[in-house]
């Protein structure tokens, strides 16, 4: 109950902008908020093994696996639990594919964009 | 086949002054050191009337991610072809991000910005972290960034 209230204490210290500036995120008042029991309840009647969580974009976000044992990212409207967006982890059964990845440097030239003086790739290092 | 050959030689040979119009451009990005997950950052450049006109790197592979960097989101539609050949890692945080490259002469002193969107799983998304105008007065001088970034400099 404790940690409910300082969820929900820092939730409500969040500021507003942080509910509302992400497309795929949830707008839900407070009040209207389900408890994370029902969350956690709606994990359990899923089979889904929860690892971790939180609240992210203002959804519920569960991190763990599903029944099948794979790793699952999902976040869930917090008033009504339906799920808003669920991610696999192993990326291949995601919204897009990884073919929707753009290549990777030194594989493909830069795009013609106007921005690069030489086709030379840029060479990156990170310290 | 041979003037196949001198033919080539003979248009890169015109195309060559073009070609010798940049610069080389170091990008040096430092991170703060947040507490979170790898960053995603998008560094791309509009003109002087705010129009986007290319991207200059992606740090992040994994387009699913690429709505989390609103401003260049929004600018490109999330069209992958324009970071493509020009992807890499995610940066951790504290560290930091050098990138080489030949600029084309004509970004300097043409009303032309560079900006930095940035985002970190389960953070706030930081569009604009950085947004500095190309200029030769402004080579050297690290720009501070607002939440991921500590600061970012541009050296040739």
């Amino acid at each position: 109950m404790k940690k409910t209230l300082t969820m929900l204490t820092i939730a409500a210290l969040l500021p507003a902008g942080v509910v509302l500036a992400d497309d795929d995120g949830c707008s839900v008042p407070r009040d209207q908020w389900q408890p994370r029991e029902a969350a956690l309840q709606v994990a359990q009647d899923n089979g889904w093994t929860v690892a971790d969580f939180e609240i992210d974009d203002g959804c519920y976000e569960i991190e763990g696996r599903d029944a099948d044992g794979r790793e699952i990212e999902v976040k869930l409207d917090p008033a009504t639990l339906q799920v808003v967006e669920m991610d696999y982890e192993d990326d291949d059964d995601d919204y897009g594919t990884a073919a929707d990845n753009p290549a990777p440097a030194g594989t493909v030239a830069p795009p013609q964009n106007g921005l690069f003086g030489t086709g030379t790739p840029p060479k990156v290092k990170v310290n | 086949m041979k003037s196949l050959l001198s033919t080539l030689v003979l248009t890169t040979a015109l195309t060559m002054p073009g070609l010798a119009m940049a610069r080389q451009v170091t990008l040096t990005t430092n991170l703060k050191t947040y507490g979170g997950d790898g960053a995603y950052l998008a560094l791309y450049v509009t003109d002087a009337s705010d129009t986007y006109v290319g991207s200059l790197w992606m740090a992040g592979g994994k387009s699913k991610y690429y709505k989390h960097l609103t401003g260049w989101y929004r600018a490109t539609g999330g069209d992958t072809a324009q970071v493509n050949g020009i992807t890499g890692a995610s940066v951790g945080a504290g560290r930091s991000l050098e990138i080489t490259l030949d600029l084309a002469d004509a970004l300097f002193d043409a009303g032309y910005t560079l900006h930095i969107d940035a985002a970190v799983e389960d953070m706030r998304d930081s569009p604009n972290e950085v947004s500095v105008p190309l200029t030769t007065d402004g080579v050297g001088t690290p720009v501070t960034g607002r939440r991921y970034i500590a600061d970012f400099t541009y050296d040739m």
